[in-house]
């Protein structure tokens, strides 16, 4: 990996028109294209899109092929003598083979989006804030130091509560995207503090010199770090306990829960957490502390999702579940694995967001319920296939895509010792079955019984063309791990490398596969053996489905500890208007009481008066004559 | 002697002082403060023939001249009061009660 | 040149009353302002290539070695910039309101005594300015304010007052000490030291703690604030926010520190706990409030913590960071009251449920607000952050856990700002809202939200030319 000094000079034009294209298409569109003519807003943008995805593709072919790699200063951002945070970009195997997948998804997304917002009134501005969220997600990737990582971080986020609260007349749309934002900043806690500990210990937060020296030498507060940056992820990639933000967050246009499930957003904390790995796997306890929590989240998420009626929300889970899969990954020590499935869930979740929208908008409402649905692969055939396609990926199955990453985390887990097994094959289990029951009762059993389904028609073009792309790298994906793996080493910070992707084996395949067919066969069974078994359980259990309504409770111990802040910022209130300001205005109150009372000396009567004048040249005398 | 004078003087400074804040005609009051003058005065003149201080005794006349002084003033004043249509009482004057 | 700054204003102000009914007083008020800003703007080219310290000019000798005295550096200048041009804000933000000579008159003394606060290098000059910055605020809030105008106004400035009580018996009692030490009657802030401990070292300090805490305002210093803030008139609030607050922590920069180093550095987890109960106190404390511009004020208590949290680090970067706070707070506060002004001048109402859903209506009105409130709660790439970051980048290296009171500040920062946020422009209006009311900005409002906002871009991402000239500056005050 070759490493040159900083400088703009330095910097190779794919790297500059990374972040120039977004930017001079988000101020074109803005300042000239809007005011003039709104509904082509989305030209530039789209323009800046495909800028994007080709250097980014020429840049991982580089990484690919010359082991090529950046890390450059590009002078100070906040400086004050010594004292210097700069700017920076860095291109390693990591960033760059997550940038790509993002950038193809992403690109694909914002065709769709001009194709799917294109009745909405609001249709420049979602367009800008959707461009804003891409580029501080490419920002993100390229970051080289924790600080300017959090700039775009918070980025990240501001642009998600703009998108999550597109629709912001909804009630619910803004108490999502409040939500959203307040619970990604109490992650950023994690990551702030990170960063001004990295900081005030090496008096530099790059990557690239922290590392090593974490790696080499003893630093006490590296382990709290590393936890603060755990605490941040699992606010970004919706890991338990700080999950709760993202199955609301669908409450944005489809496109936008498309892209932030699968390609900007929420695959950030994982990024963070493979980014920070050299820093990480030097912390006791951490790393199963991070499986642990991954498996759990990824477990609880899958039966939840099973539950769901709600076509986005079952998806919204799903994302939680497969990111508690890559956390899980990270967490048993096996880096690559999990930024494949990282990679290979962005394209496959992305194709199951779009098909959900394309058929919600096909019924022309914002999401679909599953009993509204049924029998759609007559009408939607091309939907149909896409769907099945990137569900056969998310269920695991051999040889789509998702087959390939998965299958490694669960080598990972086969080797770790038992618990790691049972939560391997309960996350396979779970995973097939909940996308086998939304397969199979959306697109098989009887028609729509929802009024005026029976109008429902596929998705135009601009809508189904790019489904097909992302479709295709769901189909392709999985032939690339070889190519994956020697990319993800190009320019790891630490002289210890990074294992491989794990070689195949017949005793994984055999454990997945079985694990995704039991899913599948229970989800047979419900979809069309016993068909009325999926409403009657809720109406024979009702404490089991509030429980899953809940997410097993996590839902009201949120709002309780929501409550809590706001009766401890109403206490504070009330404290300061009645003691602390209750003592200034009291106090010419009191002022005022005493003259009130001292006035009764002043009778009026000279008599009294020098009464007075005499008792105080007596007091006089005396002290005088003492 | 110092005994006899000193319970002279405090005698009629006592009374004088008693006038001042017991009586309510003001012409008494005036009365009341030339007698505490004046016993002040008779103990200078006693201390300066026993330590024979010419100072202390031009003092006393500056005493004497400021009290005539006084007099005049005080006097002056309770006849413009009186001029002015009012009782020369402390009852009747009270503007200053708080 | 640098008794000009602060001079003309003052100047212009008594035309300004003089010319009354003859001339337009806003149209010269303005003019006079503007003149004031672009003459601060020439100032680092009057002084030329030996440095900002070359506009120094020094009067006679008086009794007792009071001797008027001037003088520039980076921490001056980058605040005379933002008092210059906050002045032009708040009298453009009045522009539409018929108002008597007095008003326009105010803005300007106000300005020349804020100027003339950091221009003296004089104690007792500074004092003198230092008051006499109330008295134009008096006026301005209790004739021209709100409802409970004359509490208000009442309240301000007796609580400042009793401030500058502890103020004046420490400045008196520094000088004296200074004499006793030295044999040396002098009133010069670059030459006065007290003694390095002692108890009587501690109550002086002290007592200029809290003199200057008032005016900041340090818990439990602050109740003014909100009241002030509330009564007073949009521009008057813009002022008060945006330069009057900046006083106290530019005494303790310039008075405070430099003249107790020893004691302030041994008192620093009591002020930096004070300091940290700003932060979390004030925004729990803003989170409760139902009227925008209360709100408001109390953010700025959190604000304000993080100045003087990084200022007392007594770090380059916390210094740096913490006075550029200063500048940072009045630029993104000033705009929000501005905003807010805005909106009371159009409904007459200041409470979060008496409006709703202006996005449909005024969209610009409702990005600018968002731009106002991301820059206060420090999102990365507005001025907020680069403030915030720096302060606790300071402390964290002193003290890191009240960095950590820090952070939990920035963190609940969102939890006031956002809701309320949301509640004005997003939400339904609710029965007796005065949201019909609500029109669009105007070009006037539109271009002076546009010049805060690319300000606030600039220094979120390019800070280094302002904090270059604040570090060269605190370097030699403190370090």
């Amino acid at each position: 990996m070759q490493r040159i000094p900083g400088g703009f000079a330095f910097l190779p034009w794919p790297v500059i028109l990374l972040f120039a294209a977004p930017v001079a298409a988000l101020l074109v569109s803005f300042f000239i294209v809007r005011p003039a003519r709104p509904r082509w807003t989305h030209v530039p943008i789209l323009a800046s899109c495909a800028v994007i995805a080709a250097c980014a593709i020429w840049i991982l072919s580089l990484v690919l092929f010359q082991n090529w790699g950046l890390d450059l200063p590009l002078g100070g951002w906040m400086v004050a003598g010594d004292w210097l945070v700069s700017y920076g970009v860095r291109v390693d195997g990591l960033s760059a083979s997550v940038l790509a997948m993002v950038s193809i998804v992403g690109g694909l997304i914002h065709v769709y989006a001009s194709g799917y917002m294109a009745e909405d009134p609001g249709f420049a501005r979602f367009f800008l804030a959707f461009h804003l969220f891409f580029l501080a997600m490419i920002g993100l990737l390229l970051s080289n130091s924790y600080i300017q990582l959090y700039l775009f971080w918070e980025l990240v986020g501001f642009a998600s509560y703009l998108l999550i609260g597109f629709w912001w007349q909804k009630k619910t749309a803004r108490r999502a995207a409040l939500q959203a934002i307040l619970t990604n900043r109490l992650g950023d806690f994690g990551l702030f503090l990170a960063a001004l500990i990295l900081l005030a210990v090496f008096h530099n937060t790059r990557f690239a010199l922290i590392f090593p020296a974490i790696v080499n030498g003893h630093y006490a507060l590296v382990s709290l770090v590393g936890f603060l940056l755990f605490w941040a992820a699992t606010a970004k990639s919706a890991q338990f306990p700080l999950y709760f933000w993202l199955p609301d967050a669908m409450e944005g246009p489809t496109p936008v829960s498309a892209l932030m499930h699968a390609a900007t957003m929420v695959t950030a904390g994982v990024f963070l957490l493979a980014r920070s790995w050299p820093l990480i796997s030097t912390v006791p306890v951490l790393p199963d502390l991070i499986a642990v929590v991954g498996a759990f989240t990824a477990i609880a998420a899958g039966i939840v999702a099973c539950a769901k009626k709600d076509l986005k929300r079952i998806l919204a889970y799903s994302t939680v579940s497969h990111l508690g899969i890559m956390v899980f990954g990270l967490g048993l020590g096996e880096v690559a694995p999990a930024v494949y499935h990282l990679i290979t869930h962005g394209f496959f979740k992305a194709v199951l967001f779009l098909c959900a929208g394309n058929i919600a908008h096909g019924l022309h409402q914002p999401t679909a319920d599953l009993d509204q649905v049924g029998g759609l692969r007559k009408k939607m055939p091309f939907t149909f296939v896409c769907f099945t396609v990137a569900a056969l990926s998310l269920g695991g199955i051999w040889p789509f895509a998702g087959y390939f990453s998965k299958d490694a985390i669960l080598d990972a887990a086969l080797h770790r010792g038992p618990w790691a097994i049972v939560a391997g094959v309960l996350i396979g289990v779970t995973s097939a079955l909940y996308i086998f029951r939304m397969l199979f009762l959306t697109f098989f059993g009887p028609s729509p019984r929802q009024k005026g389904g029976e109008h429902i028609h596929e998705a135009e073009p601009v809508m189904a063309v790019p489904v097909g792309f992302i479709t295709l790298g769901t189909l392709l994906g999985g032939l690339l791990g070889h190519s994956f793996s020697t990319v993800i080493k190009s320019g790891w910070p630490v002289a210890q490398p990074i294992a491989a992707l794990p070689e195949f084996s017949w005793s994984t395949f055999a454990v997945g596969m079985s694990a995704a067919a039991v899913g599948a066969g229970i989800a047979w069974v419900i979809a069309f053996v016993n068909p009325s078994f999926d409403w009657e359980w809720r109406t024979k259990y009702p404490a089991l489905e509030s429980a899953l309504n809940s997410d097993f409770g996590w839902k009201p111990f949120v709002r309780l500890a929501t409550a809590g802040v706001v009766a401890l910022a109403n206490a504070a209130g009330f404290f300061d208007h009645a003691v602390v300001d209750g003592a200034v205005e009291g106090a010419p109150r009191v002022a005022g009481a005493a003259g009130e009372q001292g006035r009764r000396l002043a009778t009026g009567r000279i008599n009294d008066y020098v009464w007075w004048m005499l008792a105080g040249a007596a007091v006089l005398l005396l002290a005088v004559m003492r | 002697m110092t005994w006899a004078v000193w319970a002279v003087t405090g005698f009629l400074f006592a009374c004088g002082a008693a006038m001042i804040v017991l009586r309510r005609q003001l012409l008494a009051m005036l009365m009341g403060l030339e007698l505490m003058i004046s016993a002040v005065n008779i103990a200078l003149v006693y201390y300066c023939s026993r330590y024979a201080d010419g100072e202390t005794l031009a003092s006393v006349l500056l005493i004497i001249a400021i009290a005539a002084a006084e007099a005049v003033v005080g006097l002056s004043l309770i006849l413009k009061v009186y001029e002015a249509g009012r009782e020369v009482e402390t009852e009747s004057l009270q503007e200053l009660k708080g | 040149m640098l008794s000009a700054i602060w001079a003309i204003p003052a100047a212009g102000g008594l035309l300004v009353l003089a010319a009354a009914g003859r001339w337009p007083a806003k149209r010269l008020a303005l003019a006079v302002a503007v003149c004031v800003f672009a003459l601060s703007l020439a100032l680092p080219w009057a002084a030329g290539p030996e440095g900002l310290s070359s506009l120094a000019q020094a009067g006679p000798l008086w009794a007792y070695g009071i001797r008027y005295s001037v003088g520039l550096d980076g921490l001056s200048l980058v605040l005379v910039w933002l008092t210059a041009f906050l002045t032009v804000v708040s009298l453009l933000s009045a522009w539409k309101q018929e108002l008597s000579a007095g008003f326009w008159a105010s803005f300007l003394f106000l300005e020349a005594a804020c100027l003339g606060v950091f221009l003296v290098r004089d104690l007792f000059f500074f004092y003198i300015f230092w008051e006499a910055v109330l008295v134009p605020m008096f006026f301005i809030i209790g004739l021209w304010g709100s409802e409970n105008r004359r509490h208000a106004a009442m309240k301000f400035f007796l609580f400042t007052f009793f401030g500058s009580v502890f103020l004046l018996l420490g400045i008196l009692a520094l000088v004296t000490m200074h004499h006793s030490a030295t044999g040396l009657w002098t009133w010069d802030m670059a030459v006065l030291r007290g003694p390095s401990s002692g108890r009587a070292a501690v109550v002086v300090f002290l007592a200029l703690v809290v003199g200057f805490g008032v005016k900041i305002p340090l818990f439990p210093l602050h109740t003014w604030l909100p009241d002030a803030h509330t009564e007073a008139p949009a521009a008057g609030s813009i002022m008060l926010a945006g330069v009057l607050l900046k006083l106290g922590v530019y005494g303790l920069l310039r008075v405070a520190l430099p003249a107790f180093p020893e004691v302030s550095w041994s008192l620093l987890p009591w002020l930096g706990l004070i300091a940290a109960i700003n932060m979390i106190y004030g925004a729990l404390c803003s989170m409760a409030q139902g009227d925008l511009k209360r709100l408001v004020a109390y953010s700025s208590v959190a604000h304000l913590g993080f100045c003087v949290m990084g200022i007392l680090s007594r770090t380059p970067e916390g210094l740096a960071g913490g006075s550029l706070q200063l500048l940072n707070h009045g630029l993104s506060t000033g705009a929000l009251f501005l905003l807010v002004g805005c909106l009371y001048e159009r409904g007459h109402k200041r409470g979060l449920s008496d409006f709703g859903g202006l996005f449909a209506k005024a969209p610009w009105f409702t990005f600018f607000f968002g731009v106002a409130v991301f820059a206060s709660i420090g999102l990365p790439g507005l001025n907020g952050f680069v403030g915030e970051f720096m302060s606790l980048a300071g402390m964290a290296r002193v003290l890191p856990i009240l960095a950590i009171a820090g952070v939990v500040g920035v963190t609940l920062a969102a939890g006031y700002a956002l809701p309320a946020y949301q509640a004005v422009f997003w939400a339904d209006p609710g029965p007796g809202s005065v949201s019909a009311k609500v029109t669009e900005l105007d070009w006037r409002e539109k271009s002076l939200m546009w010049t805060l906002t690319l300000l606030m871009l600039w220094i979120g991402l390019f800070p280094g030319t302002l904090l270059s000239l604040l570090d060269s500056s605190l370097r030699g005050l403190l370090l």
